[in-house]
């Protein structure tokens, strides 16, 4: 049976939201679909103040085991699995994920132009400088992602309140 | 910028002159320093910056692992930690040892759990860019001791081989003009008499002969001019491991190399950046693929002494990871912190109101006689002080004068912050009682009627407040600086006046030879002088 998802009270979810197994949501965490319906696979580990934002007409699919850290501002129209959007990023709703990408803290995604960004592209520094990663440690990374998961799924509930399956 | 005061130290004044170069100098800058940069000499009773104060080396260490290095090991080890810290080649972030993954079942998820054990062999990883060695085919068997498996890479580099040669090469011939440039070095440096060894060694390194340059010393001249044709005798002929220009092929990027990877270059990213390729101590490969990680350089520590008396005016402790000092003799805790600044009055506010864009308009108006201004003094000593403020007058006529309370008057003893909470009530109830000039209602009138802003303003705790007035002649431009001479007395913790005395009861009679005067000079920048047109066309638009 697979884990049920861990959704705090404290979180703003607006519109057609569906949240997967094992998913995590921290309190004050925002997830507006504001014109389509927002789909978060399995897995996924959304903390604090993290806004997630869909403008467009079609579903926002975010696939399984993302990670998106703290005050992060995702707007994509689709992301893959196994990506990391690290603290106070912003991903633009003109770039669409594929999977084990990285974008680094406070790195800004921007382009003006439609975009996807390629399996394994790991986007740092003050610049948001592009680079490709080896995939090296992609199976211990993928490891601690579960257990990160596990853990809070097990901790987040002693001390918050959880929104009970209201449908979900 | 403005308003601002700085601290005067006389390092670099000429003579024994204590006066301050006049403030409208540009060069002026260069002597004057905030008060936390500076140090207070308790032996010599002065101000020292840190141009003046030797500094001395305490320690290195890595700032990674925070790991102290002994200073005899740190030529050896390149200046850098010989442990398991690295930086990132691609973002200078700190790489980490990463086992590698278990072998592909296909699937590419794990199905049962790893355990913590990984497996070798290890790699160095960023966590922020996620660069790993094995993209340069670095590797390691054992996740420990990092720079000792490197080490062979690192030694093995042809520039570095090279230069290990030539400083064989050279090591005899540098010994033997050391010890005959130390012999008739001495003399000059001596009377220098309270140089350490370090700065000595320093001076003795930068005034020794350069083999093939004849020193510019009439007397030496000769026996130089005959040391350089006995040298080039007795130099042998030194002959590089490898032929000149043949680095080239070495991988290290020769020059038509690097014209031939620019040429075929199809994005920027390619090249490796300045700053990556800054930190390295040989010439590296432009190619940003190519770049290997290096070891993270150490930091050190460093403690400064008095020029004039040898002491230590600031120490740190020996721990890496201890922030604390084991001497701190900052001017800080000793002279009176002043802090300068404007009253709410109607220019300061129209000032202000102007937004950012006219924040460098100045607040100081050509033509007024009452430009008000304030200073805020603060007692850091335990006991009260009396402050004498003198500024220093302006030569030309045409510019400003400033008027401040010359008579001296008395700030507070400072005291650990607890007590100010119950203290506050009396101070305010003295200065009622006093009468003194202070108060919000005789301010506020002051604003509306006839200036009275010159005098103390205002006492609380340890803080004193002086109000002060700029004069401005109707043509003057420019800045409001002007050099204010500081002078407290102090009651003395030395005993040594009053040990003489009788040492009676009556002893607070003979309070009075106990008390010591300290003057320092500080320079006040009011901003510049805005003209009266300027402020009339500033309010239309």
């Amino acid at each position: 049976m697979p884990p049920i998802a861990v959704v705090c009270q404290d979180v703003d979810l607006k519109g057609d939201i569906t949240i997967g197994p094992g998913t995590v949501v921290h309190p004050k965490a925002a997830i507006f679909a504001l014109v389509g319906p927002i789909v978060i696979g399995a897995g996924c580990i959304i903390e604090e103040a993290v806004i997630i934002v869909n403008r467009r007409k079609d579903i926002m699919r975010i696939g399984d085991n993302n990670l998106f850290e703290i005050g992060c501002r995702v707007e994509c129209p689709s992301i893959g699995d196994f990506n990391t959007i690290s603290t106070r990023a912003r991903v633009h709703n003109t770039v669409r994920m594929t999977n084990h990408c990285v974008v680094g803290a406070q790195c800004l995604v921007v382009p003006a132009e439609d975009e996807t960004l390629d399996e394994y592209t790991c986007i740092y520094g003050p610049a948001a400088d592009r680079r490709t990663w080896s995939g090296r440690g992609q199976v211990q990374e993928a490891d601690l992602r579960t257990k990160h998961g596990e853990y809070l799924r097990e901790m987040l509930p002693k001390f918050n309140r959880l929104r009970r399956s209201d449908g979900a | 910028m403005w308003p601002s005061i700085q601290y005067y130290c006389p390092c670099l004044s000429s003579a024994n002159t204590l006066t301050p170069p006049p403030p409208v100098l540009a060069s002026s800058s260069a002597s004057f320093h905030s008060l936390h940069n500076l140090y207070f000499c308790e032996e010599c009773d002065a101000v020292r910056c840190n141009r003046c104060v030797s500094v001395e080396v305490s320690g290195y260490y890595c700032p990674n692992c925070l790991f102290e290095v002994p200073s005899a090991s740190v030529r050896a080890e390149k200046n850098r930690c010989a442990r398991n810290c690295f930086s990132c080649p691609i973002c200078r972030a700190t790489l980490s040892v990463v086992a590698s993954d278990p072998p592909d079942d296909g699937t590419g998820r794990p199905v049962t759990p790893l355990n913590n054990v990984g497996e070798a062999p290890y790699l160095l990883y960023c966590n922020y860019c996620r660069w790993d060695s094995s993209e340069v085919g670095i590797t390691f068997e054992k996740p420990t001791g990092l720079a000792a498996q490197l080490q062979k890479y690192e030694d093995s580099a042809p520039e570095s081989l090279e230069y290990e040669r030539l400083k064989e090469h050279f090591e005899p011939f540098l010994r033997a003009s050391s010890l005959s440039s130390s012999t008739h070095l001495l003399p000059p440096t001596s009377h220098h008499l309270h140089t350490s060894s370090a700065t000595a060694a320093a001076s003795a390194a930068l005034s020794r002969d350069i083999p093939g340059i004849s020193k510019y010393n009439p007397v030496a001249r000769s026996r130089s001019g005959r040391d350089r044709t006995t040298n080039k005798d007795e130099m042998p002929e030194y002959k590089s491991r490898v032929e000149v220009g043949l680095f080239g092929q070495l991988g290290s990027g020769g020059d038509d190399a690097d014209v031939e990877l620019l040429r075929y270059t199809e994005t920027a990213g390619e090249i490796a950046k300045l700053e990556q390729r800054w930190g390295n101590s040989w010439t590296t490969s432009l190619r940003m693929s190519e770049l290997r990680p290096l070891r993270i350089p150490l930091h050190s520590k460093v403690s400064k002494r008095c020029p004039a008396c040898r002491h230590i005016l600031i120490k740190p402790e020996q721990k890496a990871q201890s922030v604390r000092y084991k001497i701190k003799l900052a001017a800080a805790n000793y002279l009176p912190a002043l802090s300068v600044g404007f009253p709410q009055t109607q220019a300061a506010k129209r000032a202000a109101g102007k937004g950012a864009d006219s924040r460098n308009a100045g607040v100081m108006l050509a033509g007024i006689t009452n430009n008000a201004f304030r200073v805020a003094l603060t007692n850091p000593l335990y006991d009260p002080i009396q402050v004498r403020l003198s500024p220093q007058r302006v030569t030309d006529g045409r510019g400003f004068q400033v008027s401040l309370p010359l008579t001296p008057f008395s700030i507070g003893a400072f005291a650990e912050a607890w007590e100010y909470d119950d203290d506050e009530d009396m101070f305010d109830m003295e200065d009622d009682e006093l009468g003194l000039e202070a108060g919000r209602g005789s301010r506020d009138k002051d604003a509306r009627g006839r200036a009275k802003n010159v005098g103390v303003l205002e006492r609380r705790a340890n803080v004193t407040v002086v109000g002060g007035e700029v004069n401005v002649h109707k043509s003057y431009r420019g800045q409001v600086k002007f050099n204010m001479l500081v002078s407290y007395t102090y009651r003395s913790d030395d005993p040594l006046p009053s040990e003489d005395g009788a040492g009676t009861p009556s002893r607070a009679v003979v309070k009075t030879p106990e008390v010591k005067t300290f003057s320092f000079y500080t320079v006040v920048d009011l901003g510049p002088v805005l003209s009266k047109d300027d402020s009339e066309s500033m309010q239309q638009v």
